[in-house]
Order: C-alpha cells, then structure tokens, then sequence
C-alpha cells in the first residue's frame, strides 16, 4: 500500500524512483504543494531536478512511486504506464514551460495558445479565441498574435508558452529552468510574468537558478542533492541558515556567480 | 515534313498518351501516398516483426529495377490466371494499365515511407513534448504536431519522387500501355519519324515543369512559417 495522500495537497509525488540505465537519477523523493504553493527546485546539474520535475508529469516514466493530482494518483511499476489515458487526464492538469520554449513553430503565436483548448478541452473556436487572445495580452503579447515563434525573441517566446500553459487552467504550473536560454537582457520580463503568476496564487513548482527568484517569490525552496532531497523549508530559513555543507557550499558558490 | 506538320499530325496521339502518363503517375503516387504515412509509422514503433517485414519490402523494391517488378506482375500474373480466375482478380490482371498502376503503388510506397520515415524522425522533439505535456492523445500528436512537421520536411524529397515517378511511368509502354511513351513508340514504328521522340521529350519536360512549379507553391505555403517576414 502506498502511503495516504494528505487530501490539502493539489500535487503530490511519492517517494519516486527513477533511473536511466544502471545510473538512479532519483532516489526517493516525496514533495506535496497545497494551493497558492511557489515551491522552487535548486541543485548543482545532475542533481535530477529537471528529471523530478518531468516525473511528475510522466514526460519521464518513474521507476516506481506515485504522482496524485485532483485527487487521481498514479501508481508507477517497473517504470511501465499503465494506463495511457489516465496519464493524458493528469496532464491536463499540470502546465508546462520548456526551457527551450518548445513553440509549435508551425502554428501562430494565437494558434499556439488556442491549441490545448480547442484540441484537448474541446472548446468551441470562438470561444478558445477570446481565452487565448486576453491571456495574450496578459503577457505582454497583443501585438504579436499572428506572428509565427520564428520571428519573436526567447523572452516573448516564453512569454507564449506561459500563455499557453495558462490556456489549459491548469491547477499546478511547473517551469524547468524557464530562463536558462534566454539572453540575460530577457530574463526579466518572464520573470516578471512569473511574478505576476505568483502574486495572483497560481500553484508552481519551479526548477530554476534564479536565486533572487527562489528567495523573494517562492514560498518553499527544496534543494536536490544526488537525486534525494538535501534540505527544504521556506526561503528566508534556508537561505539564512542552511542545515548541510552542500546546500551552503551551492550557495556561496552562487553568491560569488552573481556578485 | 516540317516540324509543324509532324507536330499537327502526332500531337493529339501525344497529347492522349500524356494523359495517360499523367493518370498512371498521378495514380500510382497518390495511392501510395494514402499507405505511406501509416506504413512510416510502423516502421518506426511498430511491433519487431511488422518492421523486419516491412524493412523487407523496402530492400526488395528499392533493390530491384523498376521493370523487372512490372515484368513479374504482368507476365506473372499470366502464370496464375486460373488461380487469379478463381479469385475473380484475373479482369484486373489481364489489364496492363492495372498491372502497371499496382506496381508503381507497390514501388513509389516503398520510397514514400522511407522519405517520410526520415521526415518523422525529424520532427523537434521538444514540440512533441509540448504536445503531450497538454494532454494530448497520441492520434491528436500525430495529427497535429508530427505529420505537419513531418510532411513539411519531407515534401522536396517527396516531390522528386513523384517525378522519377513519371518518368519512370514509361517502361508501362513496353509491358502494351499507350501512355506518352507508348504512343510515341506507335507514331515512331509506324512513320520512321526521329522527331517524334523530340516532341514526346518536350512534353515529358513540360509536365515536368508544370509540377515543379505547383510544388513549389504548395512548399512555400508549407514552410510560410520559416521566414522571418511579418505573418498574416
């Protein structure tokens, strides 16, 4: 029997295992986040918080372990989907942000936000229109909706693909690392948008190295270490007083990166 | 005789010849068209098996030249035409034209799902993540996020395909097709007139150049997202 799932938690991943060969990317790790939750993921590369993060919404299929959204879980075996439809209808409730955008580039920046509604919710065109326009214009973007990704910059790409992830109303946004393409003079402005996304209480779990970011807007901070949680606790606690070396050390290290 | 009278007197023979040409290529490749996408897709996840008889396909027609695979069909099915009789399929074999649009099927859908299958295997993979992350099923990331990328790769391969197609249409002519080459071969054995293989050359030159053209159109539509100048 795996554990009980606290019934407060919107997402919840349980002691999930993954490995890609011999190599155990994740040894166990069991996060929750409640509603209005900003919970940021730190840790040196390879630490296997982009794994976790895609983990949870089974673009990588965890050894074992279990995931549970809206109250549905999904139990992992032999790392093996069992059931192909119940995946899809877990997803419609995590939105996603690629650090590479992962723009349709085919389609329209409106078409590309239109998307998910039209074609997985079945929303009426008109209807998808309006939804995709106003989320649009939310970020920023009103002036380039019939424009194809090609012609934007990383910045207003991103700025799309959080539109687009918006336009499923998910109940839990992830990001894995949302900036790290970007050119320095556009990291701001999908930081802004993700701020704004905080301050309003949409639920997100952010891979990241943004530490101003995982400081100043998060309200959990969880560092990985070696595919297990090292520490986890708001930010002000954990920043001020970290508990290991190797937390401490990640962040003097960073300190001096960004000083 | 003058050009213009030779021209006068072969041309509506020609003329009829290219539609045939034109029919039995636009036949061939678009019948194949219809099996290839799902043929590239087995052939990339479908099951061990279903691959290595596919795989087999591929390296038989590839690997042996186009006439011999007409010449097996339509003096083959002669071999078996009680059997065939008995299937009630000897009306279709005994026709070459048939003969002749089955084996371009079976030949062009050979190279089409090799061209798509490279195609497929193009697509970004981090657009089909995106496409999944949603919730999609997987016929709607085929349909929406795969085959457009797909097709869009693979279109300028596909198109040469359909022009080796067409001129490969006139080995038809010697299995007794009156396709464009089969008429000229008629008008050739009949008046001795060396310019008619001219006038056939030019007509095989004109279509292709038509196609060509349309191709490119379609082409530039597809690959309208490409260009960094404004968007509709």
């Amino acid at each position: 029997m795996p554990p009980k799932i606290a019934t407060d938690l919107v997402l919840s991943a349980q002691d999930i295992h993954k490995s890609f060969g011999a190599q155990e990317v994740l040894k166990g790790i069991t996060l929750g986040a409640r509603n209005h939750d900003v919970i940021s993921i730190l840790g040196t590369s390879g630490s296997g918080k982009s794994t976790f993060l895609r983990c949870l919404n089974c673009l990588e299929v965890p050894n074992s372990g279990s995931v549970a959204v809206h109250g549905e879980e999904i139990v992992f075996r032999n790392g093996r989907i069992g059931d192909q439809r119940q995946i899809e209808r877990l997803r419609r409730h995590l939105g996603m942000v690629f650090q590479q955008f992962n723009l349709w580039t085919h389609r329209t920046v409106l078409e590309n936000v239109m998307e998910g509604p039209v074609q997985v919710k079945r929303m009426p065109k008109a209807e998808a229109r309006d939804l995709a326009e106003g989320l649009l214009a939310r970020v920023g973007l009103a002036d380039r909706m019939g424009h194809y990704p090609a012609m934007l910059s990383g910045g207003q790409q991103q700025r799309v693909a959080i539109a687009r992830a918006l336009a499923m109303e998910p109940d839990v946004i992830l990001f894995d690392e949302p900036t790290s393409a970007l050119d320095p003079e556009l990291v701001g402005e999908v930081l802004k948008v993700m701020q704004d996304l905080a301050a309003e209480g949409r639920t997100m779990i952010v891979v990241t190295h943004e530490m101003a970011f995982a400081r100043d807007v998060s309200t959990e901070v969880v560092f990985l270490n070696e595919g297990r949680i090292a520490e986890q606790g708001p930010p002000e606690k954990l920043f001020d007083h970290p508990e290991t070396e190797v937390f401490a050390r990640f962040i003097s290290k960073t300190r001096r990166d960004f000083a | 005789m003058s050009l213009i009278e030779s021209l006068s007197t072969n041309l509506p023979k020609l003329l009829d010849g290219a539609e045939t040409t034109l029919i039995l290529t636009g036949l061939g490749a678009a019948l194949a068209a219809v099996f290839s996408p799902g043929l590239a897709l087995i052939r990339l996840f479908g099951p061990t098996p279903a691959k290595m008889l596919l795989r087999a396909y591929i390296s038989f027609v590839r690997g042996t030249p186009l006439l011999a695979q007409l010449f097996l069909v339509f003096y083959g099915s002669g071999q078996f035409r009680a059997e065939l009789t008995g299937l009630g399929l000897w009306s279709f074999f005994r026709d070459p034209f048939n003969c002749a649009v089955l084996v371009f099927v079976i030949n062009s859908c050979a190279y089409q799902t090799e061209i798509l299958r490279g195609g497929i295997e193009a697509v970004p993979p981090g657009e089909i993540e995106a496409a999944r992350a949603i919730g999609m099923t997987r016929a709607r990331v085929l349909a929406r996020v795969i085959f457009p990328h797909a097709y869009r790769i693979a279109w300028p391969a596909l198109g040469n395909e359909v022009i080796l197609l067409m001129k490969a249409s006139a080995l038809a002519s010697i299995v007794t097709v009156f396709d464009l080459m089969g008429r000229t071969r008629q008008i050739f054995s009949r008046s001795f007139e060396f310019s008619v293989y001219f006038e056939a050359a030019a007509l095989y030159l004109l279509i292709t150049v038509v196609f060509v053209f349309l191709w490119r159109q379609i082409e530039r539509r597809l690959t309208r997202h490409m260009r960094r100048t404004q968007g509709s």
